[in-house]
C-alpha cells in the first residue's frame, strides 16, 4: 500500500463526470444512432445468407384444405418451403397463453396470418416463390364484431369459444350507490383501433453456431420469452437457443410477444443457413398485434354536492382471433374504468372477445389508454350536470392515501393524482385559461 | 443479388468518394447502398416513400432513395449519414441531436439528419415553419418532434 | 367559425404485471481496475433511455463517472434474466435490480475504503460522487482508486442483484385485493381550435402533469412525455386502422396517416415528483402514462368548444362534422343504444 497517502489525499476537484441522479446526461446510444451507426435487425447480416419471407392468408376465417408448394420448391435459389407439417416441435405461441399458431395448421383465422414460409438467396426470388404457393381455402363465417361473437350461435373462432376472459370488479353495493346518488350519467363508447408504427418494422435473423447453438439476433422487447418460445417450436431443449436483442427501432408493446424469431429459427435450422427476415411495412401491419378496439356502456352517479357514489361498466374488448396479451389487457380495464377517483361503490366487467379481426395485443397504455377515454369523458359530463368546474370536480374526487381503488386495494403516500390536477390548476391560472368560453369565435 | 436486370456500371461519388462498381441493376438507391455498399446507415421504413427514414443527399437535395432507381445516382454525388460526420468530427447537427434529446429509437435518426442537413444547407437560418416543413416528410414515432426541430435550432446557432 | 375549448384528461395506471404474476428482474454489475463498470442487464433498450438510466443508477451509487458505465444488453448467453420491457415497468424494476447489485458490492467498497482512510466502516459514505469520511473533512478516495485496490487486494469485484416486484393475486369473483405494488398518474391539459365550416381540429396548446417520482432523468422524461402525448394526438385527430370483414384495408402509411412534424403543438411536460418508496431513488413508471391522457383530454376539449361529444374516439374532421350535423351522422360512430349492450348479473 504504497499510495495509501496519495489516495486520501485526492482532491475534490479531481473526480471528474459526477452527475447525480436527476441529471440530463447524454443518453448513451446517442453517438451511435446519430452517426448511423446503431444495428438494427435488419442491418445484419451473415455469409451465405437467405432472405426469409411469409405467405399471408387473404381470408379472415377459412379451412385449409391443401397447400400445393410444388413449385416454389423447384425454383432456382429456394432453400426452404415449410408448412405447419414442417414444425418440428409444437406449432404453437403466445404471451399469455399458447393459443397462436405459428404456420395455419387446419385453418386460418385473420387476413395476414402466416400459412407458409419460404428461405431463398435473393427477397426478389423469396417473393416470387411465395406468390407461386397454391393454397386452397374454404371460407367460413367469421366473428366481425365482439357483440356479434358473444352470442350463443356465432361462428366459433376458436374452439373452446369466442369468451377469452371475463373480469369481474366487486365493491361496495352498487345499487345502494345509485339510490344515493342525485345525478347519473350514462354513455356508450366506442374505440378504435391502433396501429403501433413503430418505425423499425420487425426483424431478425437465425443461424445454427458451430456449437449447435440456435443463435436468434432481433429486435425484441424481452429475448428470455423469445428463446423459451422458439424452443418449444423447434423441439430444442431452451439453453440450446441464443437470443439477442439488436438495437430496437421503437416497440411500444408490439414487439413484446416473438414477431418473426420462430419464423428465421425455422427456416435456419431447415436450411442450416444463416436466414434473416425483416417484414415490410404492410406485412408488419397486417401480420402483427394493434390496439384493442373496444365498446363500453357506463353509468355513474354523483351526489348533488359533487360526490362520486357509484359506477358501473362493461366492456367488450376485441382481440382478434388470439389472446395475445388481450387477457390482461381488457382485464386491467375493468379495473381502471373508474379512473384516479375514489368510488364507494363500483361494479364493473371486461369481457375479452375472440373475432376474425386483426389481433389485438400490448400497446402503449394497456387497456387504460381506452379506460380513460371513457372515465374522463363520464367525469365532465358529470360536472356539467352538477354546475362545477371539471378539475375541481376531479379534485374533490380524486383518489388520496388512505382511499381506495377499485381493488379496494389503499393507496399509500405515493399517492400523486392531486398533485398532478393541482400542478393544471397552477397552469391555467399562469395562462390564464378556463373552461367554457362558450362557442369563442375567434 | 440475383436479379434479372443487367448489370450497371455504377459510377458515383460518395460520401466524397470516387467509387465505379458493377451491380444488378433495377433495383432502388437504398437497397444498392445498404446491400452493395454496406451502408447501412439508412433505412427503409415502409419502402413507399411515406416515412423518410432513406433520405439521402444526391447532388446536396434530399431525396427518398427507396423511391430513386439506383440508376439515377450514376456520375453524380450521392450523401449517407455515413457522410455527414463520424466520432470525434461531428456535424454540428449531430451533435445538437445528441445533446437537445431528439434520439429516441433512433430508427428515423439518419434520415431526419439528412433532411435536417439539406436544410441547414439552403438556408443558414431558418425559422421554426421551415424547420417543420423542412422536416414534414420525415415520421418519427418516439420523440413528438420537437426536440428534433430545437436540435435543428441549436445547429442552425452553432453553424451562423 | 372557428371556436376554441379546454379539455382535461386524468389517469392512473398500474405499474409491473400485478395480480401476482412474475414481475422480477436482475443484473450484474463489475468494477473494473481503472474504475469502469460494466453493467449486464437482460432489459431491452427501445429507445426509452433504460440504458442511459441504469447507467446513472451506477454512477450513483459508486461516485462513478457516468461516461465510464458500459451496458451489455438482453442477451440470453450473456446477461441475467430481466423480465420484459413492458408495462411500464423498465426503471421500476430492472432499475431496481441494478441497485440491488450494486448494494451487493457496496460493502466491499466500503469496507475498504474505511481501512484505507482509517475510519470506522459506519462513517464511509458515498455522496457526489465521493467516497468520503463523514465528518472528517479531506478524508476522500475516488472510485477510481478505489476500484484499483480493490484488484491489487483480490476483493470480490462483481455483484449481483435480483429485484422481486411481488404483488398479490385478487379474489376471483369480485377482484379485490391488492393487485400492484405501484400506481402511476398523470393530467393533461388540452386547449383545441375547432373549424365548425370543415370539422377540423387544431390542438394549440398541451400541458402534461405527470407523476414519475422522481426524475432520474429530465430530458428523457421528456422524451417520453412529448412523443406519448403525439401518440395520443394521433390516435384521437388521425390514426384509425379501416377494418371490414377483417380486412385492414388501410395498412400501409400512405392510408393510416401518423402526425408529422407539422401536427405538433406546443407542449409543456410539467413533471411532478410524488416520492414512491418502492421505486429506485422514488421514481415511478411514466412511460405509458405519459400517452394515456392525451385523446380523452382533447376529446374533452372538443365537446368544451362546440358543445357536443364525439363520443367514437377518432376526433376526424368528417366525424367532427357529423356530431355537428353538418352530415349524416349514420355509420360506425353512430352510437349504439344502451340496450344493444346488457350490463352482466352482478
Amino acid at each position: 500500500m504504497s499510495d495509501t497517502q496519495e489516495i486520501i489525499e485526492i482532491k475534490f476537484a479531481d473526480h471528474r463526470g459526477y452527475v447525480p441522479i436527476g441529471s440530463s446526461v447524454i443518453r448513451e446510444d446517442a453517438l451511435a444512432k446519430v452517426t448511423g451507426q446503431a444495428e438494427y435487425s435488419g442491418d445484419i447480416s451473415r455469409p451465405g445468407m437467405l432472405h426469409g419471407k411469409v405467405l399471408m392468408s387473404p381470408f379472415p376465417h377459412a379451412l385449409v384444405k391443401h397447400i400445393d408448394t410444388s413449385k416454389a420448391a423447384r425454383m432456382q435459389g429456394v432453400h426452404a418451403v415449410l408448412t405447419a407439417k414442417d414444425i418440428p416441435g409444437e406449432n404453437v405461441f403466445g404471451i399469455a397463453i399458447a393459443d397462436q399458431q405459428v404456420l395455419a395448421d387446419k385453418k386460418v383465422r385473420f387476413v395476414g396470418e402466416p400459412v407458409a414460409l419460404v428461405a431463398a438467396e435473393d427477397p426478389f426470388i423469396a417473393a416470387e416463390a411465395v406468390r407461386s404457393i397454391k393454397v386452397e381455402y374454404e371460407p367460413l363465417q367469421g366473428v366481425f364484431d365482439p357483440l356479434a361473437g358473444i352470442k350463443e350461435d356465432a361462428p366459433r373462432v376458436q374452439e373452446q369459444g369466442n369468451i377469452l376472459l371475463h373480469t369481474k370488479v366487486r365493491k361496495g353495493d352498487y345499487l345502494k350507490g345509485f339510490a344515493d346518488a342525485d345525478v347519473v350519467v350514462e354513455n356508450v363508447y366506442r374505440t378504435h383501433g391502433q396501429d403501433h408504427v413503430p418505425l423499425e418494422p420487425e426483424g431478425g435473423i437465425a443461424w445454427i453456431e458451430n456449437d449447435g447453438v440456435l443463435t436468434i439476433y432481433s429486435s425484441s422487447q424481452y429475448v428470455f420469452r423469445d428463446r423459451k418460445q422458439v424452443a418449444r417450436v423447434l423441439n430444442l431443449p431452451v439453453n440450446r437457443v441464443r437470443s439477442v436483442n439488436t438495437t430496437v427501432g421503437g416497440g411500444f408493446g408490439r414487439k413484446d410477444d416473438v414477431t418473426v424469431e420462430i419464423l428465421v429459427s425455422l427456416l435456419a435450422s431447415a436450411t442450416l443457413k444463416p436466414v434473416r427476415l425483416v417484414y415490410n411495412r404492410h406485412e408488419s401491419m397486417m401480420t402483427q398485434t394493434h390496439r384493442h378496439p373496444t365498446i363500453t356502456r357506463v353509468r355513474t352517479g354523483a351526489t348533488k354536492e359533487g360526490k362520486l357514489t357509484s359506477m358501473e361498466g362493461v366492456v367488450y374488448g376485441d382481440t382478434g382471433p388470439y389472446s395475445s396479451l388481450g387477457i390482461f389487457v381488457i382485464k386491467k380495464m375493468a379495473l381502471h374504468l373508474g379512473g384516479p377517483y375514489y368510488f364507494p361503490n363500483y361494479k364493473c366487467d371486461s369481457i375479452s372477445v375472440y373475432t376474425n379481426n386483426p389481433i389485438a395485443g400490448a400497446f402503449r397504455g394497456f387497456g387504460i389508454f381506452q379506460s380513460a377515454i371513457v372515465h374522463e369523458q363520464q367525469m365532465d359530463e358529470l360536472a356539467a350536470k352538477l354546475g362545477i368546474d371539471p378539475l375541481e370536480f376531479r379534485l374533490k374526487n380524486c383518489l388520496r392515501e388512505g382511499l381506495s381503488f377499485s381493488t379496494g386495494q389503499v393507496m399509500n403516500e405515493a399517492c400523486g393524482i392531486a398533485a398532478t390536477l393541482e400542478r393544471l390548476k397552477e397552469y391555467m391560472a399562469e395562462h390564464s385559461l378556463r373552461f367554457s368560453r362558450n362557442m369563442e369565435v375567434v | 443479388m440475383i436479379n434479372n436486370q443487367k448489370d450497371v456500371l455504377m459510377d458515383l461519388v460518395i460520401n466524397n468518394k470516387h467509387i465505379s462498381i458493377r451491380a444488378g441493376g433495377g433495383r432502388c438507391l437504398l437497397d444498392f447502398l445498404r446491400e452493395d455498399l454496406s451502408l447501412m446507415g439508412t433505412k427503409e421504413g415502409c419502402g413507399e416513400g411515406e416515412c423518410g427514414s432513406c433520405t439521402v443527399l444526391l447532388d446536396g437535395k434530399a431525396v427518398l432513395s427507396c423511391m430513386t432507381p439506383m440508376e439515377r445516382a450514376i456520375g453524380r454525388e450521392v450523401t449517407t449519414i455515413e457522410g455527414v460526420g463520424r466520432p470525434g468530427n461531428l456535424h454540428p447537427l449531430q451533435q445538437a441531436m445528441m445533446e437537445e434529446g431528439g434520439v429516441q429509437c433512433g430508427f428515423c435518426t439518419p434520415g431526419m439528419i439528412m433532411s435536417g442537413v439539406e436544410l441547414l444547407n439552403r438556408k443558414s437560418n431558418p425559422n421554426r415553419d421551415e424547420i417543420v416543413e423542412g422536416i414534414s416528410g420525415n415520421l418519427c414515432r418516439c420523440t413528438g418532434y420537437r426536440k428534433i426541430i430545437t436540435a435543428i435550432e441549436r445547429a442552425a446557432e452553432k453553424m451562423s | 367559425m372557428k371556436v376554441r375549448g379546454i379539455g382535461i384528461g386524468s389517469m392512473v395506471y398500474g405499474v409491473g404485471y400485478g395480480f401476482s404474476r412474475p414481475d422480477f428482474a436482475s443484473a450484474e454489475v463489475e468494477i473494473a481496475p481503472d474504475g469502469t463498470v460494466t453493467i449486464w442487464s437482460g432489459a431491452s433498450e427501445l429507445g426509452q433511455g433504460i440504458r442511459t438510466v441504469l447507467s446513472q443508477i451506477v454512477a450513483q451509487e459508486f461516485g462513478a463517472a457516468y461516461e465510464d458505465i458500459r451496458v451489455i444488453s438482453a442477451d440470453t448467453d450473456k446477461t441475467p434474466d430481466s423480465g420484459p420491457v413492458s408495462a411500464s415497468r423498465s426503471t421500476y424494476v430492472q432499475g431496481n435490480a441494478v441497485l440491488a447489485a450494486c448494494k451487493d458490492l457496496k460493502q466491499e467498497l466500503i469496507s475498504l475504503a474505511s481501512e484505507l482512510m482509517g475510519v470506522e466502516s459506519n462513517l464511509v459514505e458515498i455522496q457526489n460522487g465521493q467516497i468520503a469520511a463523514k465528518d472528517k473533512i479531506g478524508k476522500i478516495i475516488s472510485f477510481s482508486k478505489l476500484a484499483s485496490e480493490m484488484h491489487v487486494q483480490g476483493r470480490r469485484t462483481h455483484g449481483f442483484g435480483w429485484h422481486n416486484n411481488r404483488t398479490l393475486d385478487v379474489d376471483k369473483n369480485t377482484s379485490q385485493g391488492d393487485a400492484y405494488s405501484s400506481y402511476a398518474w398523470a393530467s393533461q391539459l388540452v386547449e383545441v381550435e375547432v373549424d365548425t365550416q370543415t370539422g377540423r381540429v387544431k390542438i394549440l396548446r398541451l400541458a402534461s402533469a405527470t407523476d414519475v417520482g422522481k426524475a432520474i432523468n429530465p430530458q428523457l422524461i421528456e422524451g417520453q412525455i412529448e412523443g406519448g402525448a403525439v401518440q395520443g394526438l394521433g390516435f384521437a385527430l388521425m390514426e384509425e386502422m379501416q377494418v371490414e370483414q377483417g380486412v385492414f384495408n388501410n395498412a400501409n402509411l400512405s392510408t393510416y396517416l401518423i402526425p408529422t412534424a407539422a401536427d405538433v403543438p406546443p407542449i409543456d411536460s410539467l413533471i411532478v415528483e410524488v416520492s414512491d418508496p418502492s421505486g429506485p431513488y422514488g421514481a415511478k413508471g411514466m412511460a405509458e402514462p405519459a400517452t394515456i391522457p392525451t385523446t380523452p383530454a382533447i376529446l374533452n376539449a372538443i365537446a368544451d368548444a362546440i358543445s357536443k361529444r364525439v363520443r367514437y374516439s377518432l376526433a376526424s374532421p368528417e366525424n367532427v362534422l357529423k356530431v355537428l350535423g353538418k352530415i349524416d351522422g349514420s355509420g360506425k360512430e353512430g352510437f349504439l343504444l344502451l340496450e344493444d349492450i346488457p350490463y352482466p348479473v352482478a
